[in-house]
């Protein structure tokens, strides 16, 4: 076994090494956790980030360049993270790509800002993975967290009826408090809504008894419940609530999307998340279940969450921008980014302002889990966007 | 105590020794490496700081502290607090005090006030924290790198919570990382041949002897633990102006036990130690790194796959500390060759 | 009533982890002076043995999938397995090191451990649905239990008397006690050394597994730091009960497993996620007032 997968990851670090820059090609770096903790959430997006960037060089390149890539591992550390970022523009990026989360990423960010590079975030859903962190030049590929709370929090009302929530919040990331900040910020201005009970946990936590003790009090079991969490803490959350007998509708962000988990919940109901598309071959696009089929093909798996799409986003709408502006210079890109406005892209419209690198109001597709299987049940992009106040609490 | 003229004079080669040993790597950094080898260098040097400050505490009171992290977590936070842009604090940081939140203050005096804020933290708690020995003592300091974490990580108007700020000036490079490492050296030295560091020491070798003798190890224990607090949060500052963000994971407990096993690796008794653990362990995750990224040998290039670095350092000191289980250096320190004592334990042996 | 029953039974079950995990520490520490880190990644191991190892995000079953009556013994087995092949590879070579020494390289060793798992499995944490029967809900005295919590305190207990049964019936457990009191002069007596610290880890490895057994349970979720957050409990547990101690040991892991859930409940809601701080900052106080811990043992004071 173990030869076998050294064997694997040997292959792995040839096909990387095996795209060699020419002076002529437009250079995409990824200063990416390459290993470590940041490896498994970094990997899927930067697959289907080089799908587009093979697409684009199959239909001629960009600006009739090819685009060739370039990889420096952060080894999922944050001073690596900042070597890691210098080493892929020492390289010649023209764009440099950083990790998922927004506290890995940001050295790497920051270190190509101070280059006056254009980087992108590959998934992180914190309004500081932007202007507000680390500088005009930087963008994110995803959705903000708080969009996806104020979605559900929309939606629950909307199409469950739901007007009495309780919200339970994990306190372990800035990702986790986003959705409720966003739920926060949606679910009050909601006629008749009302949020009858609130409570924390912390991500590790080995038990959340105490907590679920304090749902089970109160007078009248709430419409829905509001969980603020990620992996893996979510999945014992939802584990915890419903084994202790606990069965209103749980709502979370997209962080727990994918069925990979739901083992550990047999028999799993009434669970809905937001999703940017459908990984479970019924998103209402077919394009998009082309693109699973193409990612099957090209990486052996389908996308595992929905966490693989915006890498997919990121190549698209940057070298829209580039193929506009006739250049990969910087502030040519930025400008040409800025003035998306709906941007059609394959998971959903895209806007990026001078005020704001990140989405701030998307259409998300709503999974809603029956019995263990996991399928689209409806579609909704919040009335308005989320202000900037309450992204910044 | 009338020897101290002596011990000055018979010590100082290991100051002199440390600052050239980390001197020389640091130039040859400068001249030879590239930008990525430089800022390893920095980091390198900012672990030096850490570490000494560590052994200032550790090494002469003999208490593994678990808490020094925190210090030094202190004062990479007042250093963001101070220097970065009044404009960024009013959306993340909005709780602090309006004569901070309003303004930026120059880097060196900011610098020192953020150092001296830990070392003010550990003067408060340090009285009653210094009543412990032993293994309670660590547990108590570990508690209170907890309460830190937890504090740091949830007092969102104050620290921006769990999230990095960003917008801290870009200060460090080699250079100011080099005098500060050097700096560290010398106040490590300096306390080790203090009257209070030698009784400290005397105390950590024999406490109900020392006691007899008239030492007050609480007070001595303070004043080391203060002053390596202060050492600490100097390095926080220099992480802080060298990453441009912070964030209260980065102080937990991964930094916390790469900090402990330099110092251990290197010798947990003496000041040589310390530098020595940080150059030695420095070198071998740089050389494992090079591995990873691939060696080529004409046309094939090896690597090893990614991960094993991390795997292979934890082997390699499981090793040193099998074959050396005092560390590289045991209590011993560098000094001249030819003024080797022949019996050379601790200072504090030597005297009583 | 019954919410004050379900709180105690909350404070119970998490207590019970916390005393499982500082029992493991303390019978290590009390026949080598090692505060083994390493305990935390023996839990994970366990756990991550009975999954097929693979980078992808589905879970595969291998042994996890034998019934409960092969299973507990096995993840047993696996956790005295790992523990005491670190003794005999690791840590026997180290018998005349200092404690500090000992205890960064059980941390190196953990480190160790973890970055294998992490090659293996990558970070992406593992769902799995062992012994899913334990989930149910029963009812005792008006309140709604899961089955697990009932079951946990009940194997706890049982554990504990079985160990303090073995610890003085047995020739074996006389020899533990004799060498946990004072190692030297149990040497000296007669007490086979290498034996006795091998059982020692044989039983903190089980201790390991049956932790780790409890969290999967009760979680469904496995991943590479899945025990850190119990140990590090544990260790202030064996701490605060009075190093040496075992029955010290347990009671102060009931003590801070109680103590977090009760400030889970009273605490108000802004105070709530600084749970952790007061907790950690009463162990300050506690160990102001009792240096030695709570239970000391007359052995641990300092002699002159």
């Amino acid at each position: 076994m173990k030869t076998r997968k050294l064997s694997l990851m040997a292959g792995a670090a040839i096909c990387l090494m095996a795209l060699p820059a020419s002076a002529q090609d437009i250079v995409v770096g990824f200063a990416t956790g390459q290993s470590g903790f940041m490896q498994a959430y970094d990997e899927p997006a930067t697959q289907a980030a080089l799908m587009r960037i093979e697409e684009i060089n199959a239909s001629g390149g960009l600006l009739g360049r090819q685009i060739s890539t370039i990889f420096s591992d952060t080894k999922s550390d944050r001073a690596e993270g900042a070597k890691a970022g210098l080493e892929v523009i020492e390289g010649g990026a023209d764009l440099v790509v950083v990790s998922c989360d927004y506290d890995f990423g940001a050295p790497a960010a920051l270190m190509a800002e101070s280059n006056a590079k254009v980087s992108f975030f590959l998934c992180a859903e914190s309004v500081r993975a932007g202007i507000q962190g680390v500088g005009p030049h930087s963008f994110s590929a995803s959705v903000l967290a708080a969009v996806q709370g104020a979605t559900m929090a929309e939606w629950a009302n909307a199409e469950l009826g739901a007007t009495e929530f309780y919200v339970l919040e994990d306190t372990w990331t800035e990702y986790n408090k986003g959705i409720c900040d966003g739920f926060d910020w949606r679910a009050p201005q909601i006629e008749g809504v009302s949020i009858v009970g609130r409570d924390t946990f912390v991500n590790d936590d080995a038990s959340i008894a105490a907590q679920i003790t304090r749902i089970n009090a109160l007078p009248e079991a709430p419409d829905a419940i509001m969980l603020c969490s990620m992996m893996p803490g979510a999945v014992s959350a939802i584990k915890q609530i419903r084994d202790a007998g606990i069965t209103a509708p749980i709502l979370n962000g997209s962080g727990v999307d994918g069925s990979y988990w739901m083992n550990a919940v047999p028999g799993l109901s009434d669970f809905y998340i937001p999703v940017q598309g459908s990984i479970y071959g019924d998103d209402p696009d077919p394009a998009v279940e082309a693109f699973n089929v193409t990612f099957e093909e090209t990486y052996g798996a389908r996308p595992s969450s929905q966490y693989v799409y915006p890498g997919y986003v990121m190549i698209d709408v940057w070298a829209k921008a580039v193929e506009r502006a006739g250049t990969t210079e910087s502030a040519a890109v930025v400008a040409e980014l800025e003035k998306m406005t709906d941007e059609p892209t394959l998971f959903g419209p895209r806007t990026f302002t001078s005020e704001l690198h990140h989405q701030n109001q998307a259409r998300y597709h709503i999974v809603k889990v029956s019995d263990g299987t996991p399928a689209v049940v409806g579609s909704w992009t919040i009335a308005e966007p989320v202000p900037m106040d309450a992204l910044l609490q | 105590m009338t020897q101290a003229p002596s011990v000055f004079a018979r010590t100082i080669a290991t100051p002199i020794l440390l600052i050239a040993l980390i001197a020389v790597l640091a130039v040859a950094a400068w001249a030879f490496g590239s930008g990525t080898l430089q800022r390893t260098a920095v980091e390198m040097l900012i672990r030096v700081v850490l570490v000494v400050g560590l052994s200032i505490f550790i090494g002469n009171s003999g208490i593994i502290s678990f808490g020094h992290i925190g210090f030094m977590c202190l004062g990479a936070y007042a250093a963001a607090w101070f220097t970065i842009p009044p404009m960024l604090k009013q959306l993340s940081l909005r709780g602090l005090p309006d004569v901070i939140l309003l303004n930026q203050f120059p880097f060196w005096p900011s610098a020192f006030a953020a150092a001296l804020l830990p070392a003010l933290f550990a003067l408060i708690l340090g009285p009653v924290l210094m009543r412990l020995a032993g293994i309670a003592a660590s547990i108590a300091t570990f508690a209170m790198l907890a309460v830190i974490n937890t504090v740091y990580s949830n007092w969102s108007s104050v620290t921006g919570g769990t999230s990095s700020i960003v917008g801290i000036p870009i200060r460090t490079d080699i250079w100011l990382a080099l005098g500060a490492a050097a700096g560290a050296i010398a106040v490590g030295w300096l306390y080790s041949i203090s009257r209070s560091g030698l009784a400290l020491r005397a105390a950590r070798d024999e406490a109900i002897a020392a006691q007899a003798s008239g030492v007050d190890i609480e007070r001595e224990r303070l004043i080391a633990f203060v002053l390596s607090a202060f050492v600490c949060g100097v390095a926080g500052v220099l992480y802080a102006h060298f990453l441009g963000i912070v964030t209260p994971d980065a102080f937990f407990l991964g930094a916390t036990f790469v900090a402990l096993s330099m110092l251990v690796v290197g010798g947990m008794g003496s000041l040589s130690g310390a530098v020595l653990g940080v150059v030695v362990i420095s070198l071998i995750i740089q050389a494992l790194r090079s591995l990873e990224k691939g060696v080529t040998f004409g046309e094939t290039t090896l690597a090893l796959p990614g991960g094993s670095q991390e795997i292979a350092i934890g082997i390699v000191m499981i090793v040193i500390l099998i074959a050396r289980p005092a560390g590289l250096m045991g209590n011993r320190e560098f000094g001249w060759p030819r003024a080797a004592d022949p019996a050379p334990k601790t200072q504090a042996t030597k005297r009583a | 009533m019954t919410s004050v029953l379900q709180v105690l039974f909350d404070a119970l079950s998490l207590g019970s982890l916390y005393a499982l995990g500082a029992l493991g520490i303390a019978l290590i520490f009390g026949v080598m002076r090692l505060v083994n880190f390493a305990q935390g990644d023996y839990i994970a191991f366990c756990i991550f043995a009975l999954i097929y190892p693979t980078t992808e995000a589905v879970t595969i079953l291998t042994l996890g999938a034998a019934p409960a009556i092969l299973l507990i013994p096995l993840v047993l087995a696996i956790g005295a397995g790992v523990s005491m092949l670190s003794e005999v590879v690791v840590f026997r070579r180290l018998r005349n090191a200092n404690p500090a020494a000992m205890m960064i390289v059980s941390f190196a060793l953990g480190f160790v451990i973890q970055n294998v798992l992490l090659v293996f499995y990558s970070s992406r944490p593992k769902s799995l649905s062992i012994l899913p029967d334990l989930s149910r809900q029963v009812e005792v005295m008006g309140a709604r239990l899961p089955l697990l919590q009932i079951v946990t305190i009940l194997a706890t207990m049982v554990i504990l008397l079985a160990l303090t049964a073995f610890l003085r019936r047995t020739r074996f457990g006389l020899e533990m006690r004799a060498a946990a009191e004072d190692f030297t002069m149990a040497r000296m007596l007669g007490v086979r050394a290498n034996r006795v610290i091998l059982l020692a880890f044989a039983i903190s490895g089980m201790l390991a597994g049956a932790i780790g057994l409890v969290l999967v349970v009760q979680t469904g979720t496995a991943d590479i730091t899945m025990g850190l957050s119990v140990m590090l409990v544990a260790f202030i547990a064996t701490v605060i009960g009075g190093l040496g101690s075992l029955s010290g040991a347990v009671v102060a892991g009931f003590l801070i497993g109680g103590a977090s859930v009760v400030m889970q409940v009273i605490l108000p809601l802004e105070a709530r996620p600084f749970r952790d701080a007061f907790v950690y900052a009463l162990v300050i106080v506690v160990l102001i007032l009792r240096p030695q811990g709570l239970f000391a043992l007359r052995s641990a004071r300092q002699r002159v």
